[in-house]
């Protein structure tokens, strides 16, 4: 990448990210929202007998085993953020504006998947310390950080997915449909909820190879253990890297100004 | 060396041809205007230009280079202004400007960017939101953007499309002064026929994608366009051997080249005696227009009323 690519990509860039930061609602909720998860959700399953709780769930907190694996699930909804702003560029002309340039379109498409992911990441702090609070186990390592990173890269990844599917259209329904049909299948076919012990055979075979699972057992291991699996990691990796290669490519061929 | 050059440009959206075998040419240093109702090519066109859109068949060539072929090169070099308004509206003017400045590689952006704010009487707004701006103000906004690299060619799509009549006029000086003391080439494209007439050196007149008609807007009326009188007699009259268009009963229009030489010896073969009333209604583009398509703009074309408060609407979010 060039270094002209760069500037560029740093100014779009530096465009999605305001956007969030410009708006105190769009904050607040972003923040909330997967709060409000956790207390709820996280309370339902909290008054299961203990001894349930560390053969179902190895840990007695349900919370330290729920918190990664929210984590993980969040990182498909922010790749819905990216293409929504992918389409609203399309629809008030600014894509226009930025195709007209001299700016290759991997660029547009990697300032959208970064701002994407960015915004995913206001998340990973305050939910960190909200689990804290509340009683979840968290080992702070260096681990966490390539965690976060590892939850960066996926969010990249799906958003990767969502740009591909809006290259060619402006369609402001997609974004949406796209983040339920894939938010159901991959939440509950992943360990991001409950563990997979007791899943059917088919559904443990869709679990294993779901990045979703990957995600949420390396949060685990890095939060409640300390611990970390480079195999998953560069697996996780591999899956972003992956799909970043398609949705660029995508992008340098099909991604229509309009 | 042409400014802009178009051979033989053929653009199609599946069956449908939207842009025809066009050929023609812009010089460098002029304002060339590309002239046709709604739905006649006029953005395809530019869109082509601009690289946005790879046409069907055909050459295009920006200083003389070939669009398809040094795309990146020629956005360089080119400006863009667009119909509908696009800006930030979340940003300054200033940070839009920035924005700006990083896509196409402005190097001490902040002075040049604060010399065309000045240029367009923007200076006491740069740090204001563009949401808050009218626009007139966001028109010359992006015109400044839009010349920020300093490129030899813009390019304006519909650029008075939408503005009230004191803005419309406020953006023509913008862009003949942008022209004359900033050395930029212009290429507009307008339905508004007083627009090229009082803007252009040359026009082409398009219509449903094809050229109708090249030359310089007093060519075109010369061999075109017709001055009409309307007069009004006491008396109903013969008027054997003139172009009579309407008559009902004792008033008649009568077409005619030039209304100022032939206008005595009608008085004359009328007699002043009988003249109730007379007026002239000089050639324009309007009448090159019918002229040549048998229709006016708006039978042709018309005002897209739905595009127009589209543009409207988010000029003002």
């Amino acid at each position: 990448m060039s270094l002209r690519s760069m500037d560029q990509l740093l100014a779009l860039y530096y465009r999605e990210v305001t956007k969030v930061y410009l708006s105190v609602f769009t904050l607040v909720v972003t923040i909330v929202q997967p709060l409000i998860w956790i207390v709820f959700f996280g309370s339902s399953l909290s008054g299961l007998p203990t001894f349930f709780l560390e053969s179902y769930f190895h840990t007695n907190n349900y919370l330290s085993f729920l918190l990664p694996g929210e984590l993980s699930v969040s990182s498909i909804s922010m790749g819905m953020m990216a293409s929504m702003s992918l389409v609203q560029d399309k629809r008030l002309g600014y894509l226009k504006r930025v195709m007209v340039s001299p700016t290759r379109n991997y660029v547009i498409f990697l300032a959208k998947v970064l701002g994407g992911a960015t915004r995913g990441l206001i998340q990973v702090p305050i939910l960190l310390v909200a689990g804290y609070l509340m009683g979840a186990q968290i080992a702070f390592s260096a681990y966490l950080f390539l965690w976060v990173t590892a939850v960066f890269l996926v969010s990249m990844g799906f958003s990767s997915i969502y740009f591909m599917f809006n290259a060619t259209s402006a369609d402001w329904q997609r974004p949406g449909l796209i983040m339920n049909l894939m938010t159901m299948p991959l939440m509950f076919s992943s360990t991001a909820l409950f563990p997979k012990e007791f899943f059917p055979w088919w559904l443990k075979l869709i679990s294993d190879v779901n990045p979703l699972t990957y995600l949420a057992e390396l949060g685990r291991l890095a939060l409640i253990q300390g611990a970390f699996d480079w195999t998953s990691f560069i697996a996780l990796m591999g899956f972003a890297a992956f799909f970043l290669a398609i949705g660029a490519v995508v992008a340098e061929y099909k991604l229509t100004p309009e | 060396m042409r400014a802009i050059l178009l051979e033989n440009v053929t653009k199609k959206f599946g069956d449908f041809t939207a842009v025809d075998g066009l050929s023609f040419h812009v010089d460098e240093g002029e304002i060339f205007g590309l002239l046709g109702p709604n739905g006649a090519g006029k953005t395809t066109t530019i869109k082509m230009i601009t690289g946005l859109l790879r046409p069907t068949s055909g050459r295009i060539e920006v200083l003389g280079m070939d669009v398809t072929k040094e795309t990146m090169r020629v956005k360089e070099r080119l400006g863009w202004v667009s119909s509908e308004v696009i800006l930030d509206d979340d940003l300054t003017a200033m940070q839009n400007l920035w924005i700006q400045a990083k896509l196409y590689g402005v190097k001490n952006w902040k002075e040049r960017a604060e010399n065309l704010l000045r240029f367009f009487g923007l200076e006491g707004f740069k740090d204001s939101k563009v949401k808050g701006f009218s626009t007139g103000m966001r028109k010359k906004l992006e015109i400044a953007m839009a010349l920020l690299h300093s490129p030899e060619i813009i390019l304006m799509d519909e650029p008075t499309v939408g503005l009230d009549v004191v803005s419309r006029k406020a953006v023509w000086e913008v862009i003949t002064r942008v022209n004359k003391e900033l050395k930029v080439t212009v290429l507009l494209t307008t339905h508004y026929l007083e627009e090229a007439d009082s803007l252009c050196n040359r026009i082409v007149i398009i219509n449903r994608g094809k050229k109708v008609v090249e030359g310089t807007p007093e060519e075109l009326k010369n061999s075109y366009a017709y001055d009409v009188i309307e007069l009004e007699s006491a008396v109903p009259l013969k008027l054997n051997g003139w172009d009579v268009i309407y008559s009902d009963g004792n008033k008649y229009r009568i077409r005619v080249k030039d209304a100022a030489s032939v206008l005595p010896s009608l008085i004359m073969e009328v007699g002043p005696q009988n003249l109730r009333k007379i007026s002239v209604k000089r050639a324009s583009l309007d009448s090159v227009f019918i002229s040549l398509t048998g229709l006016s703009l708006e039978e042709a074309g018309g005002i897209d009323e739905r595009k127009l408060q589209m543009i409207l609407r988010r000029a003002r979010r």
